[in-house]
């Protein structure tokens, strides 16, 4: 008995040497591990792999993705166990505490892509009704937007909690007898729409760009009151509704890098700060993903393929 | 003693006429409300001068300082004792992770239907293997592989911490009376609302996931250990003492054993609870499964769905051999012989041969790239996104039948019941409220209603509290409709039971958002989404607390109903469900939790109110508002089960 015993944990031990032995040979480059974080939406998926292809393919990188959300990644950065992200919708209370503040996060310049937010109809219901160019076309008509959750006012649909948002100050502050419906997460609010969409019925929701299904649908935008100067955006900041009767302001959206990898000397924190694509090609490669459901380092390699020179302005040829 | 309860139970039904007064006087209240509804709808909100507005920004500034302080070079020991844990548990998941792959699939795969199969049977061992194989198919074995070693941690501690208390509870009622708030607590408070604090505390990864799951999934381990542990026959513990046994061995030697089923039933929901945790897990860097998930509802719903899939079959897979392996090595049942143990032992060794045989084979022909060129991955998409591409088409007949019913509902139904609930003037909601609850379970009860509205009322959440409520009460009642007769039922036939266990596991561990979010296109209105969501989740964990109380109560009790000539449907009514008053009242308790622990959920699909404040909370790192949006729901949840739970909780008392 004790022999079998002893013969039991003899395997044991061998599988388990055997194991720790045969790990593969770090790979020796100059560039070593990245970790890049990807948000849920689309369009980060896409730069995010875009990038991870170009440091895997071009600089040997072994690339990490996180998916943790926008707001803890800060933390994440801090403790170094993300390296950069590269898609950030201005989060500036995270700036201020971690950037500004504690130092244990750095700016890493913009990305190219500028984020517009506002009031979309479909196109087909802007052609029916031209006067819809603008907000105050809406004035009288709201009843078109009907819905069963909003009794005798217009609906109006709005976007994913986790967005820049102020349409409920908005609407009072135009004076407009819509009724502020939240339908929750984006999948839920794409729901929603598309339903309407498809049934070619009228629907008013916050839409924003880039965005993949902007190549789908045909979508038009609402004209909001002019910015001006001390008009307001944040709904938390409370006040007098009339600062806020403006459009959103557009994004620059930004990247930021761990203080960690910023200084770490790696080639790869050279092209993360030199990258910057377009709105149109973020929209291409995430309708790719998206649209199309191509896996995502495929779709990031066909852009890549195609789009020789942005890329190797990034590796700084 | 049981014949006398059953004869007691047959002979005197209790006089009808008290019963009639009482509905009629909550009736009474319910239209009084009414009437204060449309008389002065909308006029009188709760005061803003009884309001507490800076509440949310002194929370704030605590989180900032909290973040301040851990950010810093050299922070304190109070920090460094969270660091130090979080690496812990970090290391050990991250270990198992790499063991796993280092294994191969070959190899993991081989080790575990082996395992399996020593200790399980060779039922259990076909399970195993086949999920394995599932989650190589499905293209999601590196995923899942993570997510396994994640619920391999939580799951582990969660016993060793919950199982241990659990008794304590069953044994003690002066620290079950102290623990049930604490559990209360952490089963209605929203991941979402305490996600940052432990992100700031344990930074982000595996660790952090398993402290999160853990908060989840260490309740119920204690509560239905706990109703294990007092379900044992008061006389059998006393013949036990009676011989002279200590507290340890009547602990050891009789009250476990007995428990088991219910022991069962706690790893079990454990398990399940674990795992319904995996997608929020995601998010503060998890890994695995949930991110697939989380990044699948966004851009490829199909590859969440096959996401969500490997979840169900992983809590199943997990659920049946840890029961397999729990049945297979009860003492009552081993009666193993000296030649068979050698035997057994030989065959141990041949296993481990295999397992190292198989790792071999798996690195030789690297087993992981030929499982990523022959998956069955891009096939199985097609077919779940054609499905999909049906269900989202609003030119179907379900469409032309399911819209028309969800707007109805809406119109006439949870749209006026919302306004009712939101523009009630204050004072009738809060008294009537109040009377209501004393009617039905006494003074202590109705005085917690006044301070948990009153709570609501000063944190700014009033409306907001009131919008969700009338849907949880909505959400509620149906899942009590649904859920006690479907228990009772299970508790009867055993071919129910077989055919519900797996659609309950599915519901408990499937992501809600995975099948919700199809379900929109379908009633593409608000509020059904998130009542189904929460009825959809609350149900199975009532139907199994009902099914296994009822199935617990004495033979003896049921032999003497019979012996006075009761009917099945008699003894079922008037001794079975009685008896199992106590599993019962748990499971309405653990239902209504559930529906409000589903309240997040529903605002990401378009309940609104809490729900959207809680997960806005922490996506736009509003802390205030997050962890006082999750106190609104906490007060709702205590409001609720004390005045459901009141009269019952007087009785055991009077017991202690």
């Amino acid at each position: 008995m004790k022999v079998r015993v002893g013969g039991l944990v003899v395997t044991a031990l061998a599988v388990a040497v055997a194991l720790t032995g045969g790990s593969a040979a770090a790979k020796s480059n100059a560039c070593g591990t990245v970790t890049l974080n990807e948000q849920a939406w689309a369009g980060s998926t896409a730069n995010t792999y875009v990038v991870k292809n170009v440091l895997e393919k071009s600089l040997g990188c072994k690339v990490n993705i996180t998916k943790v959300a926008e707001v803890p990644v800060y933390q994440a950065m801090a403790d170094g166990k993300t390296d950069a992200i590269l898609e950030d919708w201005g989060h500036v209370p995270q700036w201020n505490q971690y950037v500004t503040k504690q130092k244990t996060v750095v700016r890493a310049g913009a990305n190219g892509v500028t984020g517009v937010i506002g009031w979309y109809i479909p196109t087909y219901l802007m052609k029916q009704h031209p006067e819809f160019k603008t907000w105050k076309g809406l004035k009288g008509k709201e009843t078109l937007f009907k819905s069963p959750e909003s009794g005798s006012q217009g609906m109006f649909l709005g976007g994913d909690p986790s967005y820049q948002q102020k349409d409920k100050t908005l609407i009072k502050a135009l004076g407009l007898n819509l009724k502020f419906v939240s339908v929750g997460a984006e999948p839920a609010q794409v729901a929603r729409w598309e339903q309407l969409y498809k049934q070619k019925k009228p629907v008013l929701f916050y839409w924003y760009d880039p965005q993949y299904l902007n190549a789908t649908y045909q979508l038009s935008q609402i004209q909001l009151p002019a910015r001006f100067k001390g008009c307001l955006d944040d709904e938390k900041q409370g006040g007098d509704p009339k600062k806020y009767a403006c459009a959103y302001p557009s994004y620059t959206l930004l990247k930021f890098m761990s203080k960690k990898f910023a200084t770490s000397g790696s080639p790869a924190v050279g092209v993360v700060k030199r990258f910057s694509w377009s709105n149109a090609d973020q929209n291409t490669v995430a309708k790719m993903i998206a649209g199309d459901h191509m896996n995502p380092d495929q779709a990031a390699q066909k852009w890549i393929a195609a789009n020789k020179a942005k890329v190797n302005k990034w590796l700084g040829k | 003693m049981a014949v006398a309860e059953a004869a007691g139970r047959l002979a005197a039904p209790p006089p009808r006429r008290w019963w009639r007064s009482r509905t009629g006087l909550v009736l009474a209240i319910v239209v009084g409300m009414v009437i204060a509804f449309f008389g002065w709808r909308n006029q009188l909100v709760w005061p803003g001068s009884f309001t507490w507005n800076s509440l949310s920004h002194h929370l704030d500034s605590f989180q900032t300082w909290l973040s301040n302080n851990r950010n810093v070079p050299h922070p304190s020991v109070f920090f460094r004792a969270f660091n130090g844990l979080a690496n812990f548990l970090d290391n050990l998941v991250g270990w198992l992770t790499s063991l796993f792959f280092k294994l191969t699939w070959a190899g993991t795969t081989a080790l575990g239907v082996l395992v399996v199969l020593r200790f399980g049977g060779r039922r259990a061992a076909l399970g195993t293997a086949a999920a394995f194989v599932s989650f190589a198919a499905m293209g999601l074995w590196e995923s899942s592989m993570r997510t396994f070693a994640l619920t391999l941690a939580s799951v582990g501690f969660s016993l060793a911490i919950g199982l241990p208390l659990g008794v304590l509870a069953g044994r003690s009622n002066r620290f079950q009376r102290a623990i049930t708030p604490v559990l209360d607590a952490m089963q209605i408070i929203p991941a979402f609302a305490y996600l940052m604090p432990i992100v700031i505390l344990f930074s982000v990864g595996p660790g952090a996931a398993v402290v999160t799951t853990l908060i989840y999934a260490i309740p119920p381990a204690i509560r239905i250990t706990a109703l294990g542990i007092r379900g044992v026959p008061t006389n059998t513990v006393e013949a036990a003492t009676a011989l002279g046994a200590t507290r340890m061995q009547t602990l050891l030697k009789v009250q476990l054993p007995l428990a088991r089923r219910m022991l069962l039933l706690s790893v079990n929901q454990t398990i399940l609870f674990a795992l319904s945790m995996v997608v929020i897990a995601g998010l503060i860097g998890g890994q695995g499964l949930g991110d697939v998930v989380t990044s699948g509802l966004y851009s490829n719903p199909a590859l969440a769905m096959l996401a969500g899939a490997a979840i169900v079959i992983m809590a199943i897979a997990l659920d049946r051999s840890t029961e397999a392996m729990a049945i297979r090595t009860d003492p009552a049942h081993r009666h193993l012989t000296e030649g068979k143990q050698r035997r057994l032992r030989l065959y141990t060794l041949g296993c481990a041969v295999a397992v190292g045989l198989a790792v071999g084979l798996g690195h030789a022909f690297n087993a992981g790239s030929v499982w990523s060129r022959w998956t069955g991955q891009s096939w199985l998409l097609r077919q779940v996104q054609s499905a999909l591409d049906f269900v989202q088409n609003p030119n179907t007949f379900i469409f032309h039948i399911t819209n028309p019913i969800g707007n109805f509902i809406v119109r006439y139904g949870l749209e006026p019941l919302r306004s009712f609930f939101v523009e009630v003037p204050w004072p009738a909601m809060t008294f009537g409220l109040a009377l209501i609850a004393f009617l039905l379970s006494g003074l202590r009860p109705a005085v917690v209603t006044i301070v948990m509205l009153s709570v609501i009322g000063v944190t700014n959440e009033w409306t907001s509290a009131m919008d969700t409520l009338s849907q949880v009460l909505v959400a509620t009642v149906l899942t009590m409709i649904v859920g006690i007769p479907l228990g009772v039922w299970a508790a009867e036939s055993a071919r129910t039971r077989r055919v519900m266990r797996p659609i309950l596991d599915v519901l408990q561990t499937l992501p809600q958002l995975v099948y919700i979010i199809p379900f929109i296109y379908l009633m593409p209105v608000s509020i059904v989404p998130g009542v189904i969501a929460g009825v959809l989740y609350a149900s199975p964990v009532v139907i199994r607390l009902v099914e296994a109380g009822v199935r617990e109560v004495s033979p003896h009790s049921v032999e003497a109903a019979d012996a006075f000539g009761a009917t099945r449907f008699q003894t079922l009514l008037k001794v079975k469900i009685p008896l199992a008053r106590e599993a019962i009242m748990l499971g309405v308790n653990q239902g209504m939790i559930m529906v409000l622990a589903v309240v997040v959920i529903g605002g990401l699909v378009g309940s609104g109110a809490l729900g959207y404040d809680v997960a806005q909370g922490l996506q736009q790192s509003l802390f205030g508002q997050g962890v006082l949006a999750s106190l609104a729901i906490l007060a709702l949840g205590i409001a609720l089960d004390r005045v459901t739970q009141g009269r019952r909780r007087r009785r055991l008392e009077d017991l202690a």
